[in-house]
């Protein structure tokens, strides 16, 4: 309570700091500029303490072309399926009507890509993005080989529309994550 | 142009290029077979902005004429489908030299519309009056019937109102004073004096007058929008003003008549900064009311086929 602390008796830094502080080490040999890579770590942070991500990886080099991304990008498995496109729901719905059990819902990897509230983005900056990524993250369990086509394959694995989640950090440490398309994918009717 | 009257012309009659008036910086249409035809042919709704002379206290529900945005024109325009006529300056070239042939050319055809639309009106009131007598004769004969019946029952002192009418009329014709006489002795006047309605011309040029190689008016200037707007109505989109849900267009998958909008459309120019608060705000809007917020813009540098345009979706991921 009293206003008297001095430098020698600060708070513990908190687990995020810790988080931050670890990956110094990382941020030297990127090609990136480290507050980049702060936002990268604590989206992680989020993504993995609040929403329960596993396989979380930051990835700096694009998979498709090895240059430098635009900016650190993340990729993990969420405890659930992110996104069900609305016609893979309506034959997710056909086939549970058809034989009655219940179809399991396997989540997929996502990318994740930083921003910041205060930022301005442009369409050709999320090109630069979208065109450096490949449409699953990759380290993927090969699901590719099952004999039989799962319900609403269409839609999943490779044959999805290109997607990320724009996670946004707020100076509150609040973040919230939207789904982009990269192109004209119809809207859920949640 | 001033065709409105008349109903019973087709769409088919409709043929392109179609004029497009500019009145005071408005693109308007003025005829309802022009206003049926695009929405059918070519996805262009536009926005009704006419007041309803029978209903002039309300807008909720509005008639013609029809403005189009700025986009829809040029569209129509870059198509070979519609032309611009500057309403004021057509106006001012042709009024004043109407004269003798043409003029009367021009009162003859606004006066035939008049008759032809009068000729309508009338034999669709006649087409009611029979149906009307139709039904009245059926009434009669049933009621004739069920009083026959009823007058042997003598203690029916209460006879439904029905019954009253019916015996009424009953009685009426029997005593030949038919208050409805069916047979009017033909009138002298209705057989010459078909009087034509007055039409009003929403334009003071006759149709035929206009431009005949219409000179290509400078495009419509249009928002940086466009090559979206463009965009989503080549892959059949129809697309209607967007201020409802704050951003440039509501994108239908269909007619609006018949689908809800799947997208808030705002277009934006390739490098044109998009702050993040506006991707979020737009994407929350959008979920909330079931729809997609889509952005897109034109890459200038892209040398790639097509129009080029990219385009995103926006969600919220429900986390």
């Amino acid at each position: 309570m009293t206003p008297s602390t001095t430098a020698t008796d600060l708070p513990l830094s908190s687990a995020l700091q810790d988080n931050i502080n670890d990956s110094k080490i990382t941020i030297e040999q990127s090609p990136h500029p480290a507050y980049l890579h702060h936002l990268a770590t604590q989206i992680l942070h989020d993504l993995q303490h609040q929403h329960d991500w596993t396989f979380l990886t930051i990835h700096k080099f694009s998979s498709l072309t090895n240059n430098p991304l635009p900016r650190p990008i993340i990729s993990g498995l969420p405890p659930r399926r992110a996104y069900i496109h609305p016609d893979e729901q309506i034959e997710i719905l056909k086939a549970e009507h058809e034989t009655g059990v219940s179809v399991k819902q396997e989540p997929e990897r996502e990318w994740v890509l930083p921003s910041q509230i205060q930022e301005t983005w442009s369409l050709a900056k999320f090109t630069l993005v979208f065109d450096a990524l490949d449409t699953v993250p990759p380290g993927d369990s090969g699901k590719e080989n099952e004999g039989e086509r799962s319900v609403g394959w269409k839609w999943q694995g490779k044959n999805r529309q290109k997607r990320l989640l724009l996670g946004t950090v707020h100076d509150d440490s609040t973040v919230v994550y939207y789904i982009m398309h990269d192109g004209i994918v119809k809207p859920r009717q949640n | 142009m001033c065709r409105r009257a008349v109903m019973t012309q087709s769409i088919d009659s409709v043929s392109e290029p179609i004029p497009i008036s500019l009145v005071s910086g408005r693109y308007l249409l003025f005829d309802i077979n022009v206003v049926t035809y695009l929405r059918r042919t070519h996805n262009i709704c536009g926005v009704l902005i006419g007041g309803i002379p029978q209903a002039p206290q309300q807008n909720v529900f509005l008639g013609l004429p029809l403005e189009l945005i700025p986009e829809e024109v040029k569209l129509l325009v870059a198509k070979e489908a519609a032309y611009i006529v500057d309403d004021t300056a057509w106006h001012k070239e042709r009024f004043s030299t109407l004269q003798g042939e043409d003029r009367r050319k021009y009162l003859d055809s606004l006066r035939s519309e008049g008759l032809q639309a009068r000729k309508a009106t009338d034999a669709a009131a006649k087409e009611k009056t029979k149906k009307a007598l139709a039904k009245q004769a059926v009434l009669r004969a049933q009621n004739k019937s069920i009083s026959t019946e009823k007058s042997i029952d003598v203690e029916t002192t209460v006879t439904s109102s029905s019954e009253r009418v019916g015996k009424f009329f009953e009685d009426a014709s029997e005593s030949g004073e038919s208050l409805f006489n069916n047979e009017r002795p033909p009138s002298p006047e209705t057989s010459s004096a078909l009087n034509p309605y007055f039409v009003t011309p929403t334009t003071s040029y006759s149709p035929s007058s206009l431009p005949e190689n219409p000179l290509q008016h400078p495009d419509p200037p249009v928002s940086c929008s466009y090559p979206l707007f463009s965009h989503l109505h080549s892959r059949g989109y129809y697309i209607m003003p967007g201020l409802r849900f704050g951003g440039d267009y509501n994108v239908y998958p269909g007619d609006p008549l018949r689908f809800h909008s799947h997208f808030i459309a705002t277009g934006f120019e390739w490098d044109q900064e998009i702050p993040v608060l506006d991707l979020i705000g737009g994407g929350r809007l959008g979920t909330a009311v079931k729809k997609g917020f889509l952005i897109g813009g034109k890459d200038k540098e892209s040398e790639s086929e097509g129009d080029s345009v990219r385009t995103f979706c926006i969600e919220w991921a429900g986390m």
